[in-house]
């Protein structure tokens, strides 16, 4: 956090040379304000304002770099990537300036004179950052916006006490903050009636105090003291609670100005004075006051969006042998640039940037340099010139740009590192961890690109997808459904220390890793996908991708209670941990495989309903204590089954149900415009609208029930769970009383299943046309039994349908009676990471056919042939592979890990391609001595191609298909285990000699028959006199075992042209990750081996 | 080769069958030597490209002499230029081996169709330094296939593709002049697609082929007719045996015989024909052979009957031959079949002739068709024209004379599957006229 992070920037405001300001650079202690840890702070969300200060060196020392431009090839290249030019209206200032912003932040910086006359000394000026309709960038400087929370004003509190609470205050403050010379901590301290959210109260409202401070980093320090306690004359010492004292600089200007992440910003003409000196490299850099600034709702001609330019790419490095490259010792070689602009099918630039010469690439402009400084410093003017507004690639945050930056730093170029958009500030590279209830504990690195969104499709990947590998590769071919070539990275040398044609080809493939990023991000909308996200919830775009779930949720809480007049308590820290109530209900799963119809009804959004229901929120909550003091009327109260009492809306509506019905409101809204909609840009907009709506609304329960979240209650969430758990019961019950025979139907319905939101029910009705009749029946007729807008939906059917456990079920799913959709699976294994293929294939097989083609016997028998060719060793080996990523070394793991064994066992046979720590490893389990351990039996796949080391069918049966084999059909069969895994399939078993064993050196080796394997002598024959007159029989087998391969070799080798896109060039891809990688290097081994085979027949 | 006949009483006329000097120009199709020793299958197109390329370049000086020849790389955006290369065809609807992957299994099982053109397909021109995707409306993309070499003159549009103007292709290669006729007629009998062992396949259909062209049936003049018959070329897919047999599983000893049986009634044809008069033997698609091409000669353990006669000659796929310095040269039909697949023609004997006009046999191998991979030659290229050019297993008979611009003429054959048709093709070697063999054994017929 200190020190290593590349400057902090403390600076002397230019008007002000009397140093009150301790310049970074001389100050020991780097942070301007030590906050005092916090105990029990959770990580996420953590939100800490830091104050970055103004250095009037900013303003030199660039001009210089401007006026190298003696080169005309790199002048000429620099204006091809410049941003269209300004406008004699822009120019003149005499027009409104209306962008859409990205990017929020603060500086502190000396007030301005102009437009703040009365005001002195330093102060947080905000920068916002955004594009304007014609492309234009913007930086907005923001004055007068001030740094406040609040404390609840202790009773009978005068004006007196007020000022004389103020000295005290600023007294602590300055004992606090010795090194920070601000000529007042404490600006002002205003007292306002304002009303906590926190309880259900009668009175309208009570006594607050508004506390501005005057940076934003203060609050924090004035909180603290605060929160410990503070002796204030004649009060006697008291510690207080504080309201809104948590909340980001950036987010409160948000909230209190009503803009939210992604929207449109005007300024209007005459209210902003443009900068006499600009800071930025933004074309359009203005000064204004906050209040005059208009921020539109995202609707109508302000919902589009604004033509960003989005720069896409990825660096190649050429790593020593065996080593994963460090900035330290390996040179950057390539890197490849893409530059789109939002909303455009085509890059507006493509180019890459080669040390070293390269061969000239099709609709690319190559760019090559003889050192690795004009690399990095052509980079450089890319950006600055190009001024990108979103930076994208793959894994960007945590390896290519920390990379650059620290590759800058070894080679000793200071001017590399000013990539953001202020002049002459160097990005900032620092390590963070991300952790998160929901996305678990992540190391990463933060590095700071200002006025720049950095979105790496990795980090979005691994939040909203789960997937069974996040290499580029796999997520490519998922979502694409392409296969990208993969160079291995000791290779990469090998092409750079090339020619310039082989440094061409691995500059194509630096360009692929840089084009396929955006391709996801076209494919994926996660544009339209984010804003609209940051537009729903208010936060900033950046947020999104840094932070959890929370903050969204406290971002709308906000700017409710604002609306409301309500405040917000700080009241985190309880982490006691041990607070848990109970979860959603599971109603019993009756196992079996059903041959009938079975309806799904579900709940719409249950928990959001459920609140809204039943008022559930901060502010309807009565305290047990409260309840016998008010003594409320039990018509106006609900009693939850938890026990809770909540007020019914009539005496205050909630504000949690308020958020919610505006968020499915709206999710309404977007869905009956999407309908209408045909403009597909506007049709892309409103999905992502209204999926954003719908993540949003299903996590406003969750932050209720963060224990370790920023308003944690308890009350709230538990109630909620223990209404779902009613209303299934609820249902259960309804169903089974109503669907029977005595009351007049044809059959008495069953409740098969239930999970937390579901009910699955059959009616035992034979078609699905009369299930879905009676499902409808049955959702309308439950659905009335509920308060609004808690509403039981009919949506599916399934049929058949294979129910296998609690949470683990398959079953067609059919919408209309006269097609099934698809076929539906839950909890079964087809996507973990840790099964092999095999498992996949054969539990997706196996479904198939007992599901869609109802052949039961024709599944059974289908086992039993996989597990023979398992046994019989004609599996093939790309099916057996079992992946896991190697995190830290083997020293670092306490348990003995197959793959971390092997990592360590392939190191000391061949360093330079053995796995590094960020790889993830392949291996098979072989055949190995009794009694072995298991993490001893994992092997190389290649290794074990080439030396035919056999694979342990067994490991495989019992400890990979067996039990997701058994699950599927143990509701189906008897004898399933009995039948399926030690039936007569199982008798015969095949096993491959390996060739590099210690024994096989001194076995000698002999020809034998080739129909009977029986020795022969002379090695003229082929066959033994026994089995020359089965010539002919043999002959074919072998001939037609060559030619299966042969059609093999061909279809796996050409398939790999086509994936690297070229002919005439050898296939260099080692992507492990190819389902084909391991076959079409097995293809060739047997086909060499088949030939030599073969070749003994010539005659 | 005197032909015996005792046909009855009489006396018996003897007829001396024909004959013609024979030479094998198949070694260039064999691979006895080569290994798989982990080569790819860059190196077929490389020099598949190398040796188009002169000759184009060649062409060139006298086709567009004054444009000037650029590299794939050296475009310039709206430079008027040619450029050679390799044309690589994206098509949509081509199966890919990947597919076996996919997550999602289709609810029908994939029909297969015979045909993988659609309107989207477009093309690429690809040289050692690159690819440019070609535009405009003069190639047809639905009659090119991948691994075609073209020249091609155009210009590059701002979007980055190649707007073509105009195509170049090698055309007809060089033929060396047929020698002049002996005035004698002489026949070369083709069939293919015996099919021994399948429902479809009649033995007594064939029987009455093999009596008809050694002799032993019809009056004398069709006996003379058939003594003029120098030579019998089999196109492949003679025998069909029983998948299933084949899955490297031990065969059941009672399995043994039917997996055989087709191949030795094969030799005992086989047999009755090479007494009688010399016979080549092609692998084809179905036969035990190998599976890529070129295919090597069938195994002469397969056939211990036939093989003991010097007039039994075992043959790669493709099969290249001399006849009385006749040029014949010709597949089991696979080349064909796989144009077929990929592209569009009229008919089947346009695909042959395209194949002579882009002087390669198999284009579309590797690419879709197996092919062994070669290192240092493309043993493909058509470097003479044939006089004579067949393909096998075709659906119906087709000939046709094709005339070239340097008085070139090639009679190209499609040869019907027997088994489906009951047809052969004799051609005559005076004139290189050719017709079709007819044989049925229905009574009405």
């Amino acid at each position: 956090m200190n020190g290593g992070s590349a400057k902090r920037r403390g600076g002397v405001p230019p008007s002000n040379p009397s140093k009150r300001f301790q310049p970074g650079n001389k100050n020991p202690q780097p942070q301007p304000q030590q906050q005092p840890p916090r105990d029990g702070v959770a990580a996420e969300d953590e939100m800490m304002d830091e104050d970055v200060f103004l250095e009037d060196t900013l303003y030199e020392a660039d001009e210089e770099a401007l006026l190298l431009l003696r080169d005309e090839a790199l002048s000429s290249r620099l204006c091809k990537w410049r941003r269209p030019a300004l406008s004699p209206s822009y120019l003149s200032g005499s027009e409104s300036i209306v962008f859409q912003q990205l990017e929020i932040d603060y500086v502190i910086g000396e007030s301005h004179k102009e437009l703040l006359p009365s005001l002195s000394g330093p102060s947080a000026i905000l920068r916002v950052f955004g594009v304007t309709r014609e492309g234009h960038s913007v930086c907005c400087h923001v004055h007068g916006f001030e740094p406040y929370f609040y404390i609840s004003c202790p009773v009978g509190m005068g004006p007196d006490d007020i000022s004389r609470f103020h000295q005290t205050l600023e007294g602590r403050m300055r004992e606090s903050n010795r090194n920070n010379n601000v000529p007042r901590f404490v600006k002002r301290i205003e007292l306002m009636q304002k009303k906590s959210i926190m309880y259900y109260q009668k009175n309208q409202s009570q006594s607050f105090l508004k506390i501005v401070v005057a940076l934003p980093t203060m609050v924090a320090s004035c909180r603290g003291i605060l929160e410990r306690g503070i002796t204030i004359e004649g009060l006697g010492s008291k510690s207080f609670i504080t309201y809104e004292s948590n909340i980001l600089f950036a987010l409160r200007f948000m909230i209190d100005c009503n803009i939210v992440g992604g929207n449109w910003i005007e300024v209007p003409a005459g209210k902003y004075r443009k900068v006499t000196k600009s800071m930025s490299y933004c074309q359009l850099e203005l000064d204004c006051l906050y209040s005059e600034l208009i921020s539109h709702a995202p609707e109508g001609e302000y919902s589009k969006m604004a033509p960003f330019r989005i720069l896409s790419f990825d660096i190649e490095c050429a790593g020593r042998k065996g080593l994963f490259p460090e900035p330290t010792h390996d040179p950057v070689i390539q890197i490849a640039n893409l530059v789109t602009l939002q909303g455009d099918d085509h890059p507006l630039i493509r180019n890459v940037m080669t040390l070293k010469s390269c061969a000239p690439i099709v609709g690319v402009d190559v760019m090559s340099f003889d050192t690795e400084r004009e690399v990095l410093i052509a980079w450089r003017d890319l950006i600055r010139e190009v001024d990108p507004d979103i930076i994208i690639g793959y894994n960007i945050c945590k390896f290519d740009l920390p990379y650059l930056i620290e590759r800058a730093e070894a080679l000793k170029i200071a001017e590399f590192p000013i990539l953001g958009r202020i002049r002459n500030s160097r990005v900032r590279v620092r390590d963070t961890t991300f952790s998160s209830r929901q996305y678990g504990m992540r190391e990463s690195k933060e590095v700071t690109v200002e006025g720049r969104v950095q979105f790496d499709l990795l980090q979005v990947m691994q939040r909203d997808y789960k997937l069974s590998s996040y290499s580029l590769n796999s997520v490519s071919a998922h979502f694409l459904g392409e296969q990208k070539e993969d160079v291995h990275h000791s290779i990469i040398s090998d092409l750079q220390n090339g020619n310039s044609e082989t440094r061409r080809r691995l500059a194509v493939y630096c360009l692929k890793d840089a084009y396929l990023p955006q391709r996801l991000l076209d494919k994926l909308m996660f544009i339209y996908n984010y804003v609209e996200m940051a537009r729903v919830t208010g936060v900033p775009l950046s947020f999104l991708l840094s932070r959890g779930q929370s903050i969204k949720v406290l971002s709308q809480l906000l700017r409710k209670a604002k609306q409301r007049n309500l405040v917000i308590p700080n009241i985190k820290g309880q982490v006691s941990g041990q607070e848990t109530f109970e979860g959603a209900t599971v109603l019993e799963a009756k196992t079996g495989f059903y041959e009938k119809p079975i309806a799904t009804l579900d709940f719409a959004s249950l928990y959001p309903s459920i609140m809204m229901a039943y008022n559930l929120c901060y502010c309807t909550l009565v305290t047990a204590e409260d309840a016998r003091r008010l003594n409320l009327p039990a018509e106006s109260v609900n009693k939850t089954p938890s026990g809770e009492v909540f007020v019914k809306s009539e005496l205050q509506k909630g504000i949690l149900p308020e958020i919610l019905e505006e968020l499915l409101a709206a999710r309404k809204r977007a869905k009956a415009d999407l309908k209408e909609a045909k403009d597909p840009f506007e049709k892309a907009v409103l999905d992502g609208r209204q999926l954003a709506l719908k993540i949003s609304a299903n996590s406003v329960y969750g932050f209720t029930g963060a224990t370790i979240g920023q308003l944690p209650c308890l009350e709230i969430s538990s109630s909620v769970t223990s209404y779902g758990r009613q209303m299934i019961e609820h249902t259960k019950k309804l169903v089974e009383e109503k669907f029977t025979v005595s009351g007049g139907y044809d059959h008495n319905a069953e409740i098969v299943y239930g999970d937390t939101d579901s009910v699955m029910v059959q009616f035992g009705v034979p078609t699905v046309e009369a299930a879905m009749k009676l499902g409808r029946e049955a959702s309308e007729y439950i659905t009335g039994t509920f308060i609004k807008p808690i509403r039981l939906e009919f949506e599916k059917v399934y049929f058949p349908y294979l129910l296998i456990s609690k949470k683990r079920y398959a079953g067609l799913y059919w919408t209309k009676p006269d097609t099934f959709d698809k076929m539906d699976t839950k909890g079964i294994e087809t996507v973990r990471r840790d099964n092999c293929l095999l498992v996949k294939n054969l539990v997706n097989e196996c479904l198939h056919k007992i599901l869609i083609d109802r052949d039961v016997p024709g599944a059974v028998q289908y086992v039993k042939n996989t597990i023979s060719d398992l046994l019989m060793n004609r599996m093939d080996l790309s099916l057996l592979v079992i992946t896991k990523g190697l995190t830290k070394t083997g020293d670092d793991y306490s348990v003995k890990a197959a793959h971390v064994e092997l990592a360590e066992r392939m190191r000391k046979r061949d360093a330079a391609t053995a796995p590094n720590v960020g790889d993830r490893v392949p291996y098979v389990i072989i055949k190995a001595a009794k009694g072995a351990k298991a993490y001893e039996k994992s092997e190389d796949p290649i290794y074990v191609l080439e030396n035919n080391i056999p694979i342990d069918p067994q490991y495989y049966l019992e400890n990979q298909i067996s039990k997701p084999l058994l699950r599927i059909f143990e509701p189906i069969l008897k004898n399933a285990s009995k039948e399926l895994l030690h039936g007569s399939h199982t008798r015969s078993v095949s096993i491959s000699t390996p060739t590099n064993s210690g024994i096989m050196k001194f076995a000698k080796k002999q020809l034998s028959c080739l129909g009977c394997k029986a020795v022969i002598s002379n090695a003229e024959q082929t066959l033994c006199s026994h089995c020359k007159g089965r010539e002919a029989e043999i002959y074919c087998k072998t001939v037609a075992n060559v030619s299966e391969l042969e059609m093999l070799f061909g279809r796996l080798w050409t398939q790999c042209q086509e994936c690297q896109g070229s002919l005439h060039q050898d296939v260099l891809c080692t992507s492990r990750d190819c389902p084909i990688f391991y076959r079409r290097k097995k293809a060739q081994k047997d086909m060499a081996e088949a030939k030599v085979h073969l070749d003994r027949w010539s005659f | 080769m005197v032909v015996d006949l005792e046909m009855g009483e009489g006396s018996p006329k003897l007829f001396e069958r024909k004959q013609a000097v024979y030479r094998t120009l198949d070694d260039r199709y064999e691979i006895h030597g080569e290994k798989y020793k982990g080569q790819q299958y860059s190196h077929i197109y490389f020099t598949r490209l190398h040796y188009m390329r002169n000759l184009l370049y060649s062409l060139i000086s006298k086709w567009k002499p004054h444009v000037p020849v650029n590299t794939v790389l050296g475009l310039e955006e709206g430079k008027e230029c040619i450029i050679v290369g390799t044309i690589y065809k994206h098509m949509k609807l081509k199966p890919s081996i990947l597919d076996e992957y996919s997550k999602e299994r289709s609810k029908v099982p994939l029909v297969k169709p015979h045909n993988f053109v659609h309107p989207d397909d477009h093309l690429i021109l690809e040289d050692e330094s690159g690819r440019v995707k070609l535009a405009g409306s003069l190639l047809d993309p639905s009659a090119f296939v991948t691994g075609i070499v073209v020249a091609l003159h155009g210009h590059e549009t701002s979007e980055g593709d190649f707007f073509v103007q105009d195509l170049l292709e090698a055309g007809l290669p060089p033929q060396i002049e047929r020698p002049l006729s002996s005035g004698e007629d002489r026949y070369v009998v083709f069939v293919s697609g015996l099919n021994i062992g399948s429902n479809t396949f009649n033995p007594l259909q064939f029987q009455l082929l093999v009596d008809h062209i050694t002799g032993y049936l019809g009056d004398e003049t069709e006996q003379s007719i058939a003594s003029q018959i120098v030579r019998l070329i089999i196109a492949g897919n003679s025998v069909q045996i029983q998948q299933g047999l084949l899955n490297g599983q031990t065969v059941a000893p009672r399995d043994q015989s039917t997996l055989t049986e087709p191949i030795k009634e094969l030799d005992i044809l086989l047999n009755q024909l090479a007494a009688a008069m010399p016979v080549d033997m092609m692998p084809g698609p179905n036969d035990p052979a190998n599976f890529s091409l070129p295919q090597q000669p069938l195994n002469k353990c397969l056939f211990p009957g036939a093989s003991a006669y010097n007039t039994f000659f075992s043959c790669t796929n493709p099969h290249q031959f001399e006849l009385d310095d006749i040029q014949f040269l010709g597949t089991s039909g696979q080349n064909v079949h796989d144009l077929f697949k990929y592209s569009e023609a009229n008919n089947k004997l346009e695909f042959m002739e395209r194949t002579l006009r882009w002087r390669h046999l198999v284009p579309t191998a590797p690419n879709t068709l197996g092919c062994y991979p070669f290192t240092d030659r493309d043993p493909f290229l058509i470097e003479s024209c044939p006089h004579v050019y067949f393909a096998g297993n075709q659906d119906k008979y087709e000939t046709t004379l094709v005339p070239g611009p340097e008085k070139q003429l090639v009679r190209l054959i499609c040869i019907p599957k027997f088994c489906e048709t009951g047809i052969a093709v004799m051609l005559n070697l005076r004139n290189l006229e050719c017709h079709a063999l007819g044989f049925s054994t229905c009574l009405d017929a």
